[in-house]
Parts: structure tokens; C-alpha cells; sequence
């Protein structure tokens, strides 16, 4: 979107028409852009399903330890949103693809935040367990935009987006911040945002309660920790490893090289979040429930064909006599 | 034809003429003929449609699904398969005891270590030396004690038997004037050396001996860390358990054997391996290393690290290739400035040093310009960040501990360099080697911790050992794990093709599974890990199958969409010809059957 070439303002994209807060900053980095944004590469990116030759940096490193935040917004409607012009993605390929992630130990917990018309219902169908998800819409609900640029010639940002943005950028101000995903939600006024958000708790282990008192650095900061290795106190002690290994070493060299290992090209990539216990197991019951409904749908489908037949052929019949 | 077409005409005239009351023209009967033909019209639509179209539509939107053997790898997956055991070979020798004494010495060693060892699945096993069975007693006593000697004939005699690779030596010395046994481990050999007071070692007839105890609780310390680490392992992968129906239907023996495992792991313990597997590194065959220089100033602009790294680094990287390849490549940066989020450094004046908030170490790193990408070759990368700061600000050490180095879990190491004492400077255009060598000592150490090694026994070979197990058996968890993630995937989602590939992958895992088990069981765990990385590889392969990706998923709404414009306009004329024809049948035969 910023080298769109109809983009006035060419490497940028703001949030807002004072064009104060330039979203792609000096040095974001974009892995798919433009019309490698598909619906396939999508779900590729999260089921790990790419080729050999893709590189690390477009792949999504994460392994049972990682948080992960996916935060969709675009035009999109009941049970699906649109990827470019020509296809969408729906709310079943969604929960399909994050339930190979959990099957794959691929995250830890999700957040999935999702800002479009009716985005609730996108949400709908996941069945995995450790996400929490958030809409901006509840069904037959639009979504809007916040406010257009009239230089750039269309809509920033979308309402909840943008209050999203604001929390992050007002109050989460330090990568130690505190603050809790009930803080975010907490902050949505539907006065603003003009829809109702929504919230999906019941596949996190704990429901609301645990689901709340979750930091929102957990999922929005890349917080590494680091493990100071402590000189001080057993100064000796390191001294005494670190000659040990020298010692070691010069022996291994002595003794020569020994057989080199087979190669492999699998590539496993390095965990972005910090790792954390996930020894709670998995949670029961959380399986694919096609819904009772399904069926009466198809005796509906059914039944209208039929009955289309059933005037066609009466039609044909009056015509004969 | 001709004659045909003229005789219609007067067929209908006639007709006409009978019955003038009907206006209505009629068309003339068909012929016999052209009923026929186009019943055979009929006929030929359908048999397109049915012999060909229907074929071909199948053919085209069926998903390929190759067979998996389901209930194998969940069975896997569920550790019905596999109880994986470590038995430990160690042998004892004792060049200065008979045969019978050392015999018996053995025997109450290991009745002391059973009884010590809580952990059933890995337990160690004493045997006699064979070498001191088949050697002459007088020429063993009286050869001095030389490294080679002792090691040489005895993996030859490993070698010979069949039998797996031993874990340890225990040597056996009597030590004149002592008062009390001690134990030495070789820092760089599989040899414990024992001393002890001759008037210990026990006569056959005695039930107990004091020595026997020492050994054995000696040698329960040496393997302590390991046998933790493993029950660790075999612990997380448990209740880690995969699909609800697996975990509910456990099985009393592994439920019993979970518990055990609990009591063997006391909280400190736990909390402090559960550290060390976040900080390590998940498995990879091939890790690739990047040196990298960081400097805010333009001094020092090189470094003799090839020198360095040939001396100091490539050897430890040798030694640990059975487990993992290494790539490294170095690299220069000058004018390399701290993010703005970071604190710049503070002077502590009373120490004359200046220092780091720890807090702020995280954003040391400054991964928006300092170019450490993770995107160079295949496997992935480990980072040791060598910072040399600036004149002005040096030396420069993290507050509180004053330590000079840090580890970033599963990223990599930074040390910073300061200049070893008050009057040197590093500022010089090159950084001499020396200089370097407590830097890269220092990421040998980092680099075995980021393996998941153990850091007790202080002998790398024992540490190497330890790894090979520790390897093995986490690839075995981690490729059946995946085995049964697969199979669950390919239930839960019958819209995914499954490929013959994915199927020849599977085969190969559970082959190698099966053999990575039956190894381990043996003792024989380079065999075992050999196995565990094939499985391993082609079980990532198997699940992370490019194809298999989920067709888009369609409601029932959508395919009744597309389908009913399609066949809709095709399908009424020809289900309604072939009604009409039926029915002509029907009715000519009725006709045809009272006359």
C-alpha cells in the first residue's frame, strides 16, 4: 500500500490525515506485500507449508512457546473477509489453519483481533484451544472508518482500529508495560467506534477470568528476555569453566576432527516471543463440532430444489392439457 | 426422401378433410425411424454424460488421499509404542584387584546403585572390564597407568562384542596413606578415576562395602543432571499428552510411571531445567553461527577471527558435529549505535566503570539496524555478538553483577569486550586473537547451553555423551509427536490431499522410530540418534508437505451456487427427454402388449 503508485505520499502510510504518526516508520519490514497477499500464502504462512526455498524472513517462526497475535482488518462480511479483490478467506479456513498451528505445537496463545463489517462472525468457528479472540462488529453490523484523507483520497483507518492504535500508542508506553488485555478492551467506547466489539473466551484455558489478566505485551511487545551470566559471587568458578573448556578444546583440536554429519535443508526457525510454561495439556473437548444445523440445511436445499422442480413440472403439465 | 416430403402433405389433407372441426393443423406422425434416431440421440447424451462426464468430474474435484497407517501413529504419539530406556554401560577396571574381589566389587556397585536410582527408565550398568579378564594379572600390575592404554583394548573389545558404546570408565587405584576413598573425573576422557584406601576393598564373602557405596553414589552424582534432564523430557512429552482421547484412556503403567518421574524431580530442579529447555535451542541438523563485531566507533575495523575461530572455536565445533552441523560466518560493524529506546551507558564513578541498566539489555541488541538477519542458509541462526565499546565509555559492564556477557534465549550471546587491563586499549585497528579468546570461550560456553547440554559432569566427552541421549530422545518425542498431529490433521480435515509422499514419509519415520527405540533399549545411541534425526527430518517433511494445504473451504450454499447454473440449464432437457422416452416406451409397450 505505501509503493502503490496512487499513493500520494509514496513509503508511507499514516493513521490519521494530520499525518503525524507514520505507521511504517524507518525500518518496518513488510515479508509479503502488494498481490503476495493471497488467502493461500496466508494460510501457508501459518501452517509452515511453504517451499524449501523461502526464506527465513518470510516464515513464521514459532514454535509451542510463541505468543501469537494475528490482526486482520479490510472489507469483509459474514463469515468471511476479502483478501485483494478476488477471493476471501472464511471463518472455517481460519480455525482450520489454527488448528494444525495448535496440533503442530505452533503457538502458545493466540490473539486474534479482527476489524471488518460483521467481524464477529469471523471468529465463530475456531475450535482450538488457547485463543482469544476480538471483532469490531457483531453480525449485520458495519464497521467504519474513522475519518479520509482528502489528500490521500480515501479512509485511514477504521474506527476500532484506530482506538486500538491510540491505547497502544498513549497507554502502552514502555516494552514493561503492565497493562492487560482487559485495559485494551476496556477502553473501547462503542459511542466511538459505532459497533459493538466482541470477544471469544471460552477456548482459553480459565475463560475470561485468565483470558484478562493476560498483559498486552504478551502479545503486541517482542520482550526477549536475557540471562545475565553472573561474574561476581562465582567469578572462580566461571574462571574455572572457562579454562576447563580451553583445556578441552585444546584436546578436542589434538585428537582431530572427527565425522562430519549428514546435511539437511529442513529448515526450524527461531522463536520470536519468549518462551513459557505450556504444560497445561490440551484442553478437552475442543474437536471440530459440525453444528446440528447443517443437516436441516441441506433438507432446506433439498427441499427448494424440489420444489422447483416439483412447479416446473406442474407448469409443463398445465401447459400440456 | 423426396417422396416423403411429398407424401406429408396429403396426409394432412386427408386428415383435414375427416375432421374439419379441429382447425388445428397437426404436425405429421413421425416415422418409425426418426423415433428411432432420436432415441438414440438421447441414448448418446447420456452415455456422455454418464460414461465420460461423470468420470471426469469425479476425477477432478476427488482429493487425493493417500493411506496412513492411523492408529500406528497415534500410537506413537501416545508413547504406546516405545518406552524409551537408557542403560548406561559403564565398566569397571581394577588392574590391582582379583578376579573374583573385582567380581564381586561389581556386583554390590550395582545392587548399591539400583537402589539409589528412583529413575527406572534410565539406570546404569556395571560389567568387568574385559580387557582385565583376558590380561595376564601379573602384566597389568605392574604396567603404570597411561591414558591410552587403558581406553585402547577395551573399545576394541566393545567393538568386538556387538555391544553398545560404554558411557564411563571407572578406574580402579589403590591409594597408600589415604584415609578416606576419592573420586577424579577426567576433564577430557570417559575415565573416573578411584582412589582408594586398599584395606576397603571388600573380600567375597562380605555383604556390604563401603567402597561399593562410594562408587555408586559417585557415579549416581555424575548422572544425576542427565537423568533429570531425561525425565524432564519424557515427563513434558506426557503431559504434553495429544488428543483428548489419548489422554483419557492413558494407561495405568504410564500414569504410575509419570508419577515416579514427578517424585524424582524436585521443584528447584524442575524450575531450573524448564529455564534451560526455553533457553535452548529447538533441534536443527544444521545451525548456522554468526559472528559479529559491533562497534560505535570506527576502531577496531578488524579482527583476526579466522585465526581465532580456528583455534578457539572449530575444534568444540568438531567434537559436537555428531549431533548438529555448524556453519559460521563473521562479520564487521562500525558506527554501530544502540536504539534510541536503550539508557546510554551510566559512569559509576567510584568504580570508574560505566554501566548498563539490566533491564535495558533486552533492547541492547538493536535489531532495527544492526544487521543480524536470520535469514542467511537454511537452518537456524545463533548469534554471538562481540561489542566493543567506545573509548569514552569503556570499560563497560551491566550493573549489579558487573558481568560483561549475557544470553539471549534461542538468539545467541554478546560479550562485551572491555580492555583487559586500565592502560591497554582496544581501539587499536585490529583486534588481536588473544584478545578475542576469552570472548569466544565464552560463546563455546553459551553455544553448549543453547544445545541443551548438561553442564554437571565436568568432562566434555561425558557432556557429549549426555547430549547424544539427551538428543535422541527428544527427537523421538518430538518426530512421534508429530506423527500423531499428522494423523490428527488428516482426520479432523478430510478436505486436505494427502500426497503419496506424505504417506512414504510416514513409512520412513516409523521405520526409523522403530529403530531409534530398539537402539536405545540396546544402548547404542549414535545408532539411536542417527535414527531419531531421520525420523525426525521426514516427519517435519511428512507434516509440512507443501501440497497439503487446505482447499479453500466451500459451504454447501456455495457449491449448490456454482453448480445449479451449470447443470441446471444441461440437465432439465435431458432428465426430461429421457422421461418423455421412457415413457413413450412405456406406453408403446403397454400398447403393444394386449394385441
Amino acid at each position: 500500500m505505501a509503493c502503490n503508485p496512487r499513493n500520494a505520499f509514496p513509503g508511507t502510510v499514516y493513521n490519521n490525515a494530520d499525518r503525524a504518526l507514520d505507521l511504517y516508520g524507518d525500518n518496518i519490514e513488510v515479508d509479503y506485500r502488494g498481490y503476495e497477499v493471497t488467502v493461500e500464502n496466508f494460510i501457508r504462512l501459518l501452517t509452515d507449508r511453504l517451499g524449501e526455498d523461502v526464506p527465513r524472513g518470510k516464515r513464521l517462526g514459532s514454535d509451542g512457546g510463541s505468543n501469537v497475535l494475528v490482526y486482520m482488518t479490510g472489507h469483509g462480511g459474514n463469515e468471511f473477509l476479502k483478501f485483494q479483490d478476488s477471493e476471501e478467506i472464511g471463518s472455517w479456513d481460519l480455525a482450520d489453519a489454527f488448528e494444525q498451528m495448535w496440533e503442530k505445537k505452533r503457538y502458545n496463545e493466540m490473539l486474534f483481533m479482527i476489524d471488518t463489517c460483521q467481524a464477529n462472525t469471523l471468529y465463530k468457528h475456531f475450535y482450538s484451544p488457547n485463543i482469544i479472540a476480538t471483532g469490531s462488529s457483531e453480525i449485520d453490523q458495519s464497521s467504519y472508518s474513522h475519518h479520509a484523507d482528502n489528500d490521500v483520497g480515501v479512509a485511514v483507518i477504521d474506527r476500532w482500529t484506530y482506538y486500538n492504535l491510540d491505547f497502544l500508542e498513549t497507554q502502552v508506553t514502555s516494552p514493561t508495560s503492565k497493562l492487560t488485555l482487559a485495559d485494551l478492551f476496556g477502553s473501547y467506547d462503542e459511542s466511538k467506534i459505532h459497533s459493538n466489539p466482541g470477544y471469544r473466551w471460552d477456548l482459553f484455558p480459565g475463560g475470561e477470568e485468565k483470558g484478562r489478566e493476560r498483559l498486552v505485551m504478551d502479545f503486541f511487545g517482542n520482550v526477549q528476555g536475557v540471562e545475565v551470566e553472573g561474574v561476581g559471587g562465582n567469578e572462580t568458578e566461571w574462571r574455572e569453566d572457562m579454562r576447563r573448556l580451553e583445556e578441552i578444546i585444546y584436546r578436542a583440536r589434538a585428537r582431530g576432527n572427527m565425522t562430519g554429519a549428514k546435511k539437511s535443508e529442513t529448515p526450524v526457525e527461531e522463536v520470536i516471543a519468549p518462551g513459557r510454561d505450556l504444560g497445561k495439556g490440551r484442553v478437552e473437548g475442543a474437536a471440530k463440532i459440525e453444528g446440528v444445523e447443517a443437516w436441516g440445511q441441506r433438507v432446506l436445499g433439498a427441499g427448494a430444489l424440489l420444489g422447483c422442480a416439483l412447479i416446473w413440472g406442474g407448469a409443463s403439465w398445465l401447459e400440456s392439457r | 426422401m423426396a417422396q416423403g416430403i411429398d407424401a406429408g402433405p396429403e396426409d394432412a389433407n386427408f386428415k383435414v378433410a375427416s375432421s374439419p372441426a379441429n382447425a388445428q393443423k397437426q404436425p405429421p406422425p413421425e416415422s418409425p425411424k426418426s423415433i428411432k434416431t432420436r432415441g438414440f440421440v438421447i441414448l448418446s447424451f447420456w452415455a456422455v454424460v454418464l460414461l465420460l462426464g461423470l468420470p471426469v468430474w469425479l476425477w477432478t474435484t476427488s482429493i487425493h488421499r493417500a493411506r496412513l497407517p492411523l492408529q500406528h501413529m497415534l500410537d506413537w504419539a501416545d508413547g504406546k509404542t516405545c518406552k524409551p530406556t537408557f542403560p548406561l554401560q559403564i565398566t569397571i577396571e581394577a588392574p590391582f584387584l582379583q578376579e573374583p574381589e573385582a567380581a564381586h566389587l561389581v556386583r554390590m556397585t550395582q545392587h548399591a546403585l539400583d537402589d539409589l536410582n528412583e529413575f527406572s527408565a534410565h539406570h546404569l550398568r556395571l560389567r568387568l572390564a574385559k580387557s582385565f579378564l583376558s590380561r595376564d594379572f601379573q602384566n597389568a600390575s605392574m604396567t603404570s597407568i597411561e591414558d591410552e592404554y587403558a581406553i585402547g583394548p577395551l573399545t576394541q573389545f566393545g567393538n568386538t562384542d556387538g555391544l553398545d558404546e560404554e558411557a564411563l570408565t571407572v578406574r580402579l587405584q589403590p591409594q597408600p596413606g589415604a584415609q578416606t576413598a576419592r573420586a577424579e573425573l577426567q576433564s577430557h576422557s570417559t575415565r573416573l578415576d578411584v582412589f582408594y584406601v586398599s584395606h576397603q576393598s571388600p573380600s567375597v564373602s562380605s555383604s556390604s562395602s563401603t567402597l561399593a557405596t562410594f562408587i555408586a553414589t559417585k557415579l549416581q552424582e555424575l548422572f544425576a543432571e542427565e537423568q533429570a534432564i531425561v525425565a524432564y523430557i519424557l515427563q513434558s512429552a506426557q503431559t504434553m499428552g495429544h488428543a483428548p482421547q489419548i489422554s483419557s484412556s492413558a494407561s495405568s503403567a504410564s500414569r504410575e510411571f509419570r508419577s515416579r518421574s514427578h517424585r524424582s524431580l524436585n521443584p528447584e530442579l524442575a524450575a531450573r531445567l524448564d529455564s534451560r529447555m526455553t533457553r535452548s535451542l529447538k533441534y536443527a541438523p544444521t545451525y548456522h553461527i554468526t559472528v559479529s563485531l559491533f562497534t560505535p566507533s570506527a576502531a577496531p575495523s578488524s579482527w583476526e577471527i579466522e585465526l581465532a575461530l580456528a583455534e578457539y572455536f572449530t575444534p568444540l565445533l568438531d567434537s559436537i558435529s555428531g549431533v548438529s552441523n555448524f556453519t559460521v560466518d563473521t562479520q564487521v560493524q562500525l558506527y554501530a549505535t544502540f536504539s534510541p529506546s536503550v539508557h546510554s551507558p551510566e559512569y559509576d564513578a567510584e568504580q570508574q566503570i560505566w554501566t548498563l541498566r539490566e533491564e535495558d539489555l533486552s533492547g541492547f541488541i538493536n535489531a532495527a539496524e544492526w544487521p543480524l538477519s536470520p535469514s542467511i542458509g537454511a537452518g537456524p541462526t545463533l548469534n554471538f555478538v562481540l561489542y566493543v565499546p567506545d573509548r569514552s565509555t569503556s570499560p563497560l559492564v551491566v550493573r549489579g553483577s558487573q558481568a560483561s556477557s549475557w544470553l539471549i534465549p534461542q538468539w545467541g550471546g554478546v560479550v562485551i569486550l572491555n580492555p583487559q587491563n586500565a592502560n591497554a586499549t582496544l581501539n587499536e585497528a585490529t583486534l588481536l586473537k588473544e584478545s578475542i579468546q576469552p570472548a569466544l570461550l565464552t560463546f563455546s560456553h553459551q553455544l553448549l547451553s543453547f544445545l541443551g547440554a548438561p553442564q554437571t559432569p565436568p568432562s566434555l566427552p561425558l557432556q557429549l555423551q549426555t547430549l547424544t541421549r539427551i538428543r535422541a530422545a527428544s527427537l523421538l518425542l518430538s518426530a512421534s509427536s508429530t506423527m500423531g498431529s499428522l494423523a490428527w490433521v488428516t482426520v479432523a480435515l478430510p478436505s486436505i490431499a494427502i500426497p503419496e509422499t506424505v504417506s512414504s514419509a510416514v513409512d520412513t519415520t516409523l521405520g526409523h522410530l522403530r529403530s531409534t527405540c530398539e537402539a536405545l533399549k540396546e544402548g547404542r545411541f549414535k545408532d539411536a540418534l542417527e535414527n531419531a534425526r531421520i525420523a525426525e527430518i521426514q516427519a517435519e517433511k511428512g507434516f509440512f508437505e507443501k501440497s497439503m494445504v487446505g482447499q479453500v473451504y466451500f459451504p454447501d450454499e456455495h457449491k449448490v451456487a456454482v453448480y445449479l447454473p451449470l447443470l441446471g440449464p444441461v440437465g432439465v432437457p435431458l432428465v426430461m427427454s429421457a422421461l418423455k422416452e421412457l415413457r413413450r416406451l412405456w406406453a408403446s409397450r403397454k400398447a403393444g402388449q394386449p394385441g
